[in-house]
């Protein structure tokens, strides 16, 4: 009998060559309709492009953005416009990896000749982005959180909340509960880089230490490892750092494992998808986040309450769902663009320059206030602690 | 402490044998056809996001269930019938090419089917214990179980019964076996049915745990392949041993050295068998078998 134990390492080499060309390649399911070069022109429609986690981990944020891009490029072309010329959205999916991202922003540059871009969806793919905007000389909007997308750069901006606002709004609760440690569970990838360092600085200022760092990746699916660390680190409460599905899974295990100690999540579970992948475990969970998941709550003398309510019933008619605070996100990087370009036409100099003024603009996130130093306008005013209670995000009742 | 250890162990074990049905699958193919099926992950997922999808139809969960497996084991069958089947002189090489096709269009059917996110299953019914501080949730046990029946089912099939030992003689002696009366053809779409079974099951008790997702079935059959080269492609023992071993080498790694490096152990696992190992597990004794 022949036993075909020699063969197996060639196959095993090539079935691994395989699989690992076949999870790094692969097209684009964006737009592609070879649209001419028409950079600054007066002429023409003008094209915003767009470049989103469509597919892949970040697809929980990708998605609704896409839905929301879509459905308002639509209204405002059956409203003329902007100054009367067309426009035209082009959206691009990066599958979710940096590569992707890169290569979807060159192609939006280079052939369909975008005036200017928004996305990505998550920080990884929005900082490899930057270099290429930023020698294009190119604006864009990121709807991505971390503040080094933005930090020193003229020609990106960014729609979704800092995280630095957020831990702060975290660790006003954790010391107004009067807890002293907290150890983190933070995503492995760009959205939890640099979160263990913001939150032992800002810590310091309220008595506040991180006695523990775990990290997951973004398309984990077991965190039993890291949730047994973090029970060992006896911290008063925890804070999970990632976006959904990832987040929500963790928390499931957090439940199991750690119990009953207070758990802090970030803006990423600002969705109706936390609670499918938390289940039971998302009960009593805090998470700062903006207004749009807690609209029904708002008072009516809410200055973003007429806006946020408006966008729910648009998204809601067309899409059977309501949106998350991503597609939110996106929204105001759409408004942002739109004015901007009412604004400054398009020529990216100016354009860039009617971003950077921004101001007063109500959006889903918040009251944006564009500067040279904040290229993300929004500060803690735009957060409220919300609490997870009956499957739903509710205003935390310290409001 | 003990307790983590043994709680490190529990998470291991469950994940483990998610990776064994799938390491049993792609042995189910290997030693009747010599195809390594890439597609073998892509089996978990379909199941798991059409019994989800049936469950949201109005189906009872049980029989939900059920249908998504039987499903799948056809849609494993037809795949080896449509394609697989159709190529002469089958080289492995060959099979990991076209299969890596059959794993890409799976996955773009399921994006258009279900979309991007993650889909859960209900937890199948029992009571989570906890052990002296050790937290064993019902659904690991079901997922043990579930390598336990249909993975050692499988074993049984392949190496105690007539049927099974046919089967293999079919990839040892294809000439002889059909001299004496075993069709090849036949043989074949036993071993995907066989396959697509098991894949199956892995995606539907996997599912309340870790979601299913149109994507992730790629990397959940590379873990279980990992674990087949442990089993020298050929052995089930060797490969669901294998498979238990890297899921709790997986959590061990990520509890005591590094979190993230989690992913990497099996790609560290799998170089090192190649070079020091490439029988994998497999002892002489049970080498000689069949």
């Amino acid at each position: 009998m022949v036993r075909p134990r020699r063969r197996i390492m060639p196959i095993a080499l090539a079935a691994a060559a395989a699989i690992t060309l076949s999870a790094c390649g692969g097209g684009n399911f964006g737009d592609d309709n070879g649209t001419d070069d028409n950079g600054g022109s007066e002429e023409g429609p003008i094209i915003i492009g767009a470049v989103l986690d469509i597919t892949g981990v970040g697809a929980n944020l990708g998605v609704p953005e896409q839905n929301t891009l879509n459905m308002l490029a639509a209204q405002l072309n059956e409203a003329g416009g902007i100054n009367g010329r067309e426009v035209e959205l082009v959206i691009k999916d990066n599958q979710s990896n940096e590569d992707g991202a890169a290569r979807a922003t060159t192609e939006l540059i280079e052939q369909e000749g975008a005036h200017i871009i928004i996305g990505a969806s998550r920080t990884g793919p929005s900082l490899a982005m930057r270099p290429i905007v930023e020698s294009a000389e190119i604006p864009n909007i990121s709807v991505a959180a971390n503040a080094a997308i933005v930090e020193g750069s003229d020609w990106v901006f960014k729609t979704a909340q800092n995280d630095e606002v957020v831990i702060e709004m975290i660790l006003d609760h954790v010391q107004s509960e009067g807890h002293e440690t907290v150890a983190l569970a933070r995503d492995a990838s760009g959205f939890g880089e640099g979160i263990a360092d913001m939150i032992t600085e800002l810590g310091e200022e309220r008595g506040i230490e991180l006695v523990a760092t775990e990290a997951f990746e973004p398309s984990a699916t077991d965190f039993t490892a890291q949730m047994t660390n973090i029970r060992n680190a006896g911290a008063d409460a925890n804070i999970i750092w990632g976006i959904t599905p990832s987040a929500g899974l963790a928390q499931a295990s957090y439940s199991q494992i750690v119990g009953d100690v207070p758990v802090y999540q970030s803006h990423g579970v600002a969705n109706e998808a936390f609670f499918e992948s938390a289940g039971d475990a998302a009960e009593g969970v805090i998470a700062p986040m903006g207004r749009l998941l807690v609209a029904d709550q708002l008072s009516d003398d809410d200055p973003q309450a007429e806006v946020i309510n408006q966008f729910i019933e648009d998204y809601s008619d067309q899409f059977g769902e309501s949106p998350s605070a991503f597609a939110g996100h996106a929204y105001d990087a759409w408004q942002i663009a739109v004015l901007a370009l009412e604004e400054a036409g398009t020529d990216p100099h100016d354009l860039r320059d009617a971003v950077e003024s921004i101001s007063g603009f109500v959006g889903i996130s918040g009251v944006f206030e564009m500067s040279p130093e904040n290229h993300s306008g929004l500060d803690t005013s735009a957060l409220i602690i919300a609490e997870a209670r009956d499957g739903r995000w509710n205003l935390a009742d310290s409001q | 402490m003990l307790v983590d250890f043994l709680q490190l162990t529990v998470a291991g074990l469950s994940q483990g044998s998610v990776y064994a049905l799938l390491a049993v699958g792609l042995i189910a193919t290997y030693t009747v056809r010599h195809v390594v099926n890439i597609a073998q992950g892509d089996y978990a997922m379909l199941a798991g996001l059409g019994a989800v999808s049936m469950i949201a139809a109005g189906v009872p969960m049980l029989p939900a269930i059920v249908l998504a497996i039987i499903t799948v084991t056809l849609a494993s069958v037809i795949i080896e019938r449509l394609i697989i089947a159709r190529v002469k002189n089958l080289t492995t090489l060959v099979s990991i090419i076209l299969t890596l096709g059959v794993s890409t269009l799976m996955q773009a059917c399921m994006l258009l089917a279900w979309g991007a996110e993650g889909r859960r299953l209900p937890f199948f019914p029992g009571i989570d214990l906890n052990l002296g501080g050790v937290s064993i949730r019902s659904q690991e046990v079901w997922m043990l179980a579930a390598l336990v029946i249909v993975g050692g089912g499988t074993l049984l099939f392949y190496e105690k019964t007539k049927y099974g030992k046919a089967l293999r003689a079919v990839a040892e002696q294809p000439v002889a076996a059909r001299i004496v009366g075993i069709s090849p053809a036949v043989a074949s779409m036993v071993a995907f049915g066989i396959a697509g079974l098991v894949g199956a099951v892995a995606g539907v008790v996997s599912a309340p745990l870790y979601l299913a997702t149109w994507s992730a079935g790629l990397l959940l059959g590379l873990k279980g392949f990992v674990a087949a080269v442990l089993g020298g492609l050929t052995s089930f023992r060797a490969a669901i041993i294998g498979a238990l071993l890297l899921g709790v080498l997986e959590q061990y790694v990520a509890g005591y050295v590094a979190s993230g490096l989690k992913d990497g152990v099996a790609f560290l696992v799998l170089i090192l068998v190649l070079v020091i190992r490439p029988a994998g597990l497999v002892l002489r004794q049970s080498a000689a078998r069949v």
